[in-house]
C-alpha cells in the first residue's frame, strides 16, 4: 500500500458536508411525510378489517398482505416506473418515494393499530355502549385513545425503519443521503469515509426519534395512563 | 317498566337463556340470584342489548324493543343501531370490574355521557358530574386518574357514571365480586342509598344477606331459566328442590 495516502481521510467528507446534510434532511423529510401518511392511511385500513362488512374487510386484508409482502426494492419501482407505464402517472422523485413507504409502512402500522384497538377491553367498549354512546362515539372518546397510548411505542418503532429505509430510494435517485454519500464516495475514492458518515448520521437520528418517543410516552403516563411501555419496563425489572 | 318476554339466547350450541320472562316494575327491586353460569349475566345484558337477544322482546316504558339485523340492508342496520343507545341512555349498568376509563379522569368519567348523549354543554356537565361524584363520596378525587383509585373507588366512579344521567333502571352485575372484602360493604351502602331513593333495579348477586334485605323480589335462575321467583320470605321457605339446594350450600 502507497504510504502517502492515508489509511482514513475525512476531508473530502467534510468538503462535502453541505451535500450530505441536504440529503439527510430530505431523508428525514421522506420519512416524516411517509410515515404521517402511513399512520392515516394505516388507520383506516385497521378499522375497515375490524368493521362489519366482508367487502371492507377483505379489502383491508388484501392491502395489508400486499403492502407487507412485497419488498421495498420492488415497491419504489413499481411506483416510480410502473405508474408510469401503466397509468401514464409521472410521479416526481421525492414524492415518489414518500408514497413508497407510506404505502408499506401503512401496511404494518395498520396491523400494528389493529391488535392495539383489539388490545383495549371489551370491557371498556361495553361501559361506553351502556351509557348510551353510539359505536361511532365509543370509538373515538374510548376505544382510539386507548389505543393510541398501546401503539405509540410501536409507531416509533416504525418510523426508525422507516428512516433507514430511505436509504433504498437512492435506486430511483432520489437525493438523499444515502445517494449524497454514493456520489461523493465515487467522485473521492472514498467510499468506507463517506459510508460510514452516513451511518452515523442515521444513528444519531435513530437516537433522535427514539427520545422523542420514550419522551411522549414518559408525557402520557405521567397524565395518570400506565401504558404498555412501562409494563415492559416491570418486566424487564424482573429478567 | 320492564318487562322481559320469552328472551332466548345461545352461545353457539350452548343455551344460556331459554324463553325468560319477568316483569319490573316502577320502584321495584329485583335480586337475580342462581349457581354460577346459570345465565344471570346474559339476562341483564340483554336488557340493554349489550348482549342481544336471539329472540324475544325487552318492552321498557311501554315500548318494544328487539334484536335487529339484516343481512343486505345496511342503512337499516345503521338506523338500527342509531336508536339503541337511547334505550341504553335510560338504563344504567354497573359492571364486575368497574370498566371505568382509564384514561380520562374522575369528573371526564361522569361528563362523558352527560356531554355525548345527554347533550349538555360542558360547564354544565361538569356540575352534574361533580354532583354525582359528590354523592358517592369521591369529591376530593375529582381530577383524579382511576389507576390511582382503590378497587371500591373505581367502582363508586362507575356507579356515578351511570347515576349521573339519571336513569330509570339501575342494572348492576355482581358490582361487589372484584372488591376486596373490606371494601363490600360500602358499594351496599351505595346500593341501599339508591333503594332508600326508590329507584328500580335489577341487582345480580352472590352477597345473599344483602340480597335479602333489600329486594322486593328475588329470581332464582338455574340452567338458563328462572325456577322460581318470589318475596324474599317465600324464597327463603322454598319448597322447589333446586332453589332449595342452590341456598342450603350458600347460606350455611
Ligand atoms: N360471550 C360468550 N361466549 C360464549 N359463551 C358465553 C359468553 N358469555 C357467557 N357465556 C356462557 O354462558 C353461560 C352463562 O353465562 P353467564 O355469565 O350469564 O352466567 P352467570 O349466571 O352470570 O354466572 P356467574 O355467576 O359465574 O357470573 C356460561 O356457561 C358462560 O360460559
Ligand atoms: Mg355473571
Amino acid at each position: 500500500m502507497d504510504n502517502s495516502v492515508p489509511l482514513f481521510d475525512f476531508a473530502a467528507v467534510w468538503s462535502s458536508r453541505a451535500l450530505l446534510l441536504e440529503g439527510f434532511g430530505i431523508a428525514m423529510f421522506c420519512a416524516t411525510a411517509a410515515i404521517i401518511l402511513a399512520m392515516i392511511i394505516g388507520l383506516f385500513i385497521a378499522l375497515m378489517r375490524l368493521s362489519n362488512s366482508r367487502i371492507l374487510r377483505a379489502f383491508a386484508f388484501v392491502y395489508t398482505q400486499l403492502f407487507r409482502g412485497v419488498p421495498l426494492y420492488v415497491l419504489v419501482i413499481w411506483v416510480y416506473f410502473g405508474l408510469a407505464i401503466v397509468a401514464n402517472i409521472n410521479l416526481p422523485k421525492i414524492p415518489a418515494g414518500i408514497i413508497t413507504l407510506a404505502l408499506l409502512n401503512s401496511g404494518y402500522l395498520s396491523e400494528t393499530f389493529r391488535s392495539g384497538i383489539l388490545a383495549v377491553s371489551v370491557g371498556q367498549s361495553e361501559a361506553g355502549a351502556a351509557i348510551g354512546l353510539t359505536k361511532r362515539q365509543i370509538k373515538r372518546f374510548i376505544v382510539l385513545p386507548q389505543a393510541f397510548r398501546i401503539v405509540l411505542a410501536p409507531s416509533g418503532n416504525q418510523f426508525v425503519d422507516a428512516i433507514k429505509d430511505t436509504a433504498i430510494l437512492s435506486i430511483i435517485g432520489v437525493p438523499e443521503l444515502m445517494r449524497m454519500a454514493q456520489q461523493q464516495a465515487d467522485l473521492f475514492y472514498r467510499p468506507f469515509e463517506f459510508y460510514t458518515t452516513a451511518g452515523i448520521l442515521y444513528f444519531i437520528a435513530v437516537m433522535g426519534v427514539t427520545k422523542l418517543f420514550t419522551f411522549i410516552e414518559k408525557r402520557m403516563s405521567r397524565i395518570g395512563f400506565t401504558n404498555s411501555s412501562q409494563k415492559l419496563t416491570n418486566v424487564g425489572e424482573y429478567i | 317498566m320492564l318487562e322481559i318476554k320469552s328472551v332466548s339466547k345461545s352461545f353457539g350450541e350452548l343455551h344460556v337463556l331459554k324463553d325468560v320472562n319477568l316483569n319490573v316494575a316502577k320502584g321495584e327491586v329485583v335480586c337475580i340470584i342462581g349457581p354460577s353460569g346459570s345465565g344471570k349475566s346474559t339476562l341483564l345484558r340483554c336488557m340493554n342489548f349489550i348482549s342481544p337477544p336471539d329472540s324475544g322482546e325487552i318492552v321498557f316504558d311501554k315500548v318494544s324493543w328487539r334484536s335487529y339485523r339484516s343481512k343486505f340492508n345496511v342503512l337499516a342496520n345503521l338506523r338500527y343501531e342509531k336508536k339503541l343507545p337511547q334505550l341504553r341512555a335510560e338504563i344504567g349498568m354497573v359492571f364486575q370490574h368497574f370498566n371505568v376509563f382509564p384514561h380520562m379522569t374522575t369528573l371526564e368519567n361522569v361528563s362523558l355521557g352527560l356531554q355525548k348523549v345527554r347533550k349538555i354543554k360542558k360547564d354544565e356537565a361538569k356540575q352534574v358530574a361533580t354532583k354525582s361524584l359528590e354523592q358517592v363520596g369521591l369529591s376530593d378525587k375529582l381530577q383524579v386518574y382511576p389507576d390511582q383509585l382503590s378497587g371500591g373507588q373505581k367502582q363508586r366512579v362507575a356507579i356515578a357514571r351511570a347515576l349521573a344521567l339519571n336513569p330509570k333502571v339501575m342494572l348492576f352485575d355482581e358490582v361487589t365480586s372484584a372488591l376486596d372484602p373490606e371494601l363490600v360493604s360500602g358499594i351496599l351502602d351505595e346500593i341501599r342509598r339508591l333503594v332508600r331513593e326508590g329507584m328500580t333495579m335489577i341487582i345480580v348477586t352472590h352477597e345473599m344477606k344483602f340480597a335479602f334485605q333489600v329486594a322486593h323480589r328475588i329470581v332464582f335462575m338455574d340452567q338458563g331459566k328462572i325456577v322460581q321467583v318470589g318475596t324474599p320470605a317465600e324464597i327463603r321457605n322454598t319448597q322447589e328442590p333446586r332453589a332449595k339446594a342452590f341456598l342450603s350450600s350458600i347460606l350455611e
